[in-house]
């Protein structure tokens, strides 16, 4: 992995303290048929979006799920820098980012390997809602921090980047929104919180077959998904299954998009005017 | 060098070798579709991959071309498990990079660079294996690799390595006697006309020794043409006696 | 990634053979191209493999080195994946060229190898808590001839199938428990590759859905779905790529058609892999 040269780097070997604390295998559902936080399985966390949030940007989102907190900017379009990039099509770069401090373990400064995985699946979920043909010799910016990972930052980071495309006025055939979703065994939680999805991850008997995480990003006016990409082992009637639940899921949080949208739109009608 | 005798007392090398034998050499032409000229080779453990591109229109900028002659641009890299312990990096280390540019001189004095002004030839060489003469064998397999695309040349350039291990010069050295014996004399020639186009030498060796070691390799490149020459020939006169079949019908 | 450049009567070529369920080279939608596979080219690493399926060419080599455990997970080994995309598949990879291909390759193969029975971790631990292999899997892309991140997947399992980790003994001195590696080549243990996935691609052009697809019929596809898939049929990562869309009913077919292939391609890959040991023939390499 490259090492940022200029920073001051700490010991070359050292542990975080949550190395030698090991956790527990969690019961993802209690006695009471209620999740860790309280949910039920099927249950989405509440929801904050609000667009508009960075004055410098075209446009800006920033979503709140519980406590996953990610903010995200769109700048352009603008001019190619290097010209042999030039092409009909418009071009859409995305970069990820969580912040050094919000995971449980500190993140590095520079982008590690998941956060460009992570980059480059946001990339593939946005780009088939844009209308690229209209934006030739162009590029569209989209920066994604993650500010507090408490899991399905990705479906988070996606609705938000969407939010902000559209609020910068980006040409899309529609909005773009995303939904998780974590199994084990016959179980299927929505909506998984971190340790949710690191128990989920980290199974300790081998003898589970069904054991993963699912991220659908959904189009919902002309009912394509633009992206799918799951984590686990997982058994192909699970996989549609979760895919249409997630789906499902998605339809709910249209609504909330739009709302989020409508409301910076009067808002900025209400400071022109 | 103690517990091991590069050269046993009846003139055997630790391989099994004659100070004067070389390695088996294997090779083949044309292993690659994609490429205008690829070959693989082999030299006892080392094996060697090369392609040709082009000749190309200049790729980046055009300021890189040369009004009067041909760019020829090569890259060498190394598997990251070619070697004994893994190497972290395939190329962009300062070795790789001093064995590119020795590449890039080798062949601007053997192809006909004025023949193709203004644009590009590119070489790729790519060592799959290592165990001593990597330039040795990266300069036959692209030269193998550029006869298989077509491209003009004085003539072939065959490059061949040499020590020096208990009075007696030897050659074409393993990686084992690279690294543990005295000299190394690395030499590529053009094998028909005797000249020597590069030639390179690790480490002390006395003046009176140098001739004799140099006549060895020369010996060991006019050996490795032979090799090369005779199965090049052969291919060609079968490939020849088909396309004749071919064309009569 | 590639320099394949279609017109748009090609493209309308392969689509309308498509509708007739015929393809370019005259396959059906789910054959794959003529595979040869062969182990243990290279004597330098502890497994070895190169793939060649039509133009595409992987060699993979395998080393493993001692290294302290993850405290993390400190009873099962390590494995790490590195692809070099060389210079020799086209000329658009030298220098830096090929490293966006290459982490998205190694972003898949590392999540499809995540979950714990792809291969049999805790064995590669050599003392609990203290030390255990890592698996360097060295991936060299020689040729790109269509459908990359299977090819590099076979590449993969037939690599650690042909893996020879040395045997260890351990003895107990005043100082701690010392490690021996042993160096004698035939005192080895294998690895069990069983549940090791194979990346399976199925892409989408037009309406149809094709596996193994050629350069020509990836330019023309808008979208295709990778699964890891293990021999039990169980996806191991899944993951959509291009700059398409696809509706869910198609998602769930493309899911059983990679099912279907990767079951029996992992099932053929394992039996031509006995096979061939069986035989203990020398490897040709690329002199054939």
């Amino acid at each position: 992995m490259p090492t940022d040269t200029r920073r001051i780097s700490g010991p070359e070997i050292s542990h975080s303290p949550y190395d030698y604390c090991l956790t527990p295998p969690i019961d993802l559902i209690g006695a009471d048929k209620k999740r860790l936080d309280g949910r039920l399985p099927a249950q989405l966390r509440p929801l904050f979006l609000r667009a508009g949030v960075i004055s410098q940007a075209r446009g800006s989102g920033y979503i709140e799920v519980d406590q996953t907190k990610v903010i995200c900017a769109v700048y352009g379009p603008r001019e190619v820098l290097r010209r042999e990039d030039f092409s009909l099509k418009g071009q859409l770069t995305c970069d990820f980012k969580f912040t050094t401090f919000s995971c449980r373990l500190r993140r590095q400064h520079q982008q590690d390997n998941q956060e460009k995985d992570l980059s480059v699946q946001l990339l593939e979920a946005l780009e088939p809602a844009v209308c690229l043909q209209k934006y030739p010799k162009s590029q569209i910016n989209i920066y994604v921090t993650v500010l507090q990972n408490d899991g399905s930052a990705l479906s988070a980071a996606i609705i938000c980047a969407s939010l902000a495309l559209a609020s910068a006025g980006i040409e899309m055939y529609d909005l773009v929104l995303a939904s998780s979703v974590a199994m084990r065994d016959a179980l299927t939680i929505v909506d998984p919180t971190e340790r949710e999805e690191e128990a989920v991850l980290n199974k300790t008997h081998k003898a589970e077959l069904n054991a993963g995480s699912m991220t659908v990003a959904f189009l919902p006016s002309i009912n394509q998904v633009s992206a799918i990409s799951s984590d686990g082992e997982i058994l192909c009637e699970t996989l549609t299954k979760s895919m249409r639940l997630c789906v499902e899921n998605c339809l709910k949080l249209y609504p909330v998009l739009q709302q989020a949208l409508v409301k910076h739109r009067l808002d900025k009608q209400a400071d022109t005017s | 060098m103690a517990g091991m005798e590069l050269l046993s007392d009846q003139g055997f090398r630790t391989d099994g070798r004659k100070p004067n034998e070389l390695r088996r050499i294997r090779f083949k032409k044309g292993v690659f579709k994609q490429a205008d000229g690829s070959a693989y080779l082999e030299q006892g453990n080392t094996k060697v991959l090369a392609a040709v591109y082009g000749p190309h229109e200049i790729r980046g900028g055009k300021g890189k071309a040369l009004h009067d002659q041909l760019l020829i641009n090569c890259q060498y890299s190394m598997a990251t498990f070619s070697t004994q312990d893994r190497k972290r990096r395939p190329r962009g280390d300062r070795k790789s990079l001093e064995m590119t540019a020795h590449l890039k001189q080798t062949f601007n004095a053997v192809i006909l660079t004025e023949l193709y002004p203004k644009v590009q030839l590119d070489i790729y060489v790519e060592v799959l294996q290592s165990d001593g003469g990597n330039y040795c064998a990266s300069v036959n397999a692209a030269t193998l690799a550029l006869i298989d695309a077509g491209i003009p040349m004085k003539d072939y350039v065959i490059a061949c390595s040499g020590s020096y291990i208990r009075d007696t010069p030897v050659v074409d050295i393993n990686n084992l006697e690279e690294s543990s014996a005295g000299a190394e004399i690395i030499m590529a020639i053009l094998p028909r006309c005797e000249q020597i186009v590069f030639i390179e030498m690790n480490s002390r060796l006395h003046e009176d020794h140098l001739s004799p070691v140099m006549d060895q390799v020369m010996t060991g490149c006019k050996d490795i043409f032979n090799i090369l020459n005779q199965q090049v020939r052969d291919e060609l006169c079968k490939k020849s006696a088909q396309d004749r079949i071919v064309d009569s019908g | 990634m590639t320099d394949v450049d279609l017109s748009e009567a090609e493209k309308t070529f392969i689509l309308h053979s498509m509708q007739d369920n015929f393809r370019e080279d005259g396959r059906g939608c789910e054959d794959f191209r003529h595979m040869e596979v062969e182990t243990g080219l290279i004597s330098n690493t502890n497994g070895s493999a190169r793939v060649r399926l039509a133009s595409t060419d992987i060699l993979v080599g395998v080393k493993v080195q001692l290294v302290p455990v993850d405290p993390n997970k400190p009873n099962v080994g390590r494995i790490e994946f590195f692809l070099d995309c060389s210079a020799n598949a086209t000329p658009a990879f030298e220098g830096r060229g090929g490293e966006g291909l290459a982490s998205e390759i190694t972003a898949m193969l590392t999540r499809a190898y995540s979950c714990p029975s792809a291969i049999d971790y805790p064995s590669l631990c050599v003392l609990p808590g203290q030390q255990c292999w890592l698996l360097y899997i060295d991936v060299l892309l020689l040729e790109c001839g269509g459908n990359l991140f299977d090819a590099v997947s076979i590449a993969v399992k037939s690599a650690l199938f042909n893996l020879r980790i040395p045997n260890v003994t351990m003895t107990k001195d005043e100082g701690g428990i010392e490690l021996d590696v042993s160096d004698d080549p035939f005192d080895f243990k294998r690895l069990d590759v069983a549940g090791a996935p194979i990346i399976v691609t199925v892409n989408k052009i037009g309406h149809f859905h094709v596996v193994d697809a050629s350069e020509k019929e990836e330019v023309c596809s808008l979208a295709r779905l990778m699964l890891g898939i293990t021999e039990k049929g169980t996806v191991t990562a899944m993951k959509k790529e291009g700059s398409g869309s696809l509706d869910t009913d198609s998602i769930s077919e493309m899911i059983e058609s990679a099912k279907k292939v990767g079951v029996e391609l992992n099932k053929c890959l394992l039996n031509i892999l006995m096979t061939e040991e069986g035989q203990e023939v020398k490897p040709v390499g690329f002199l054939r």
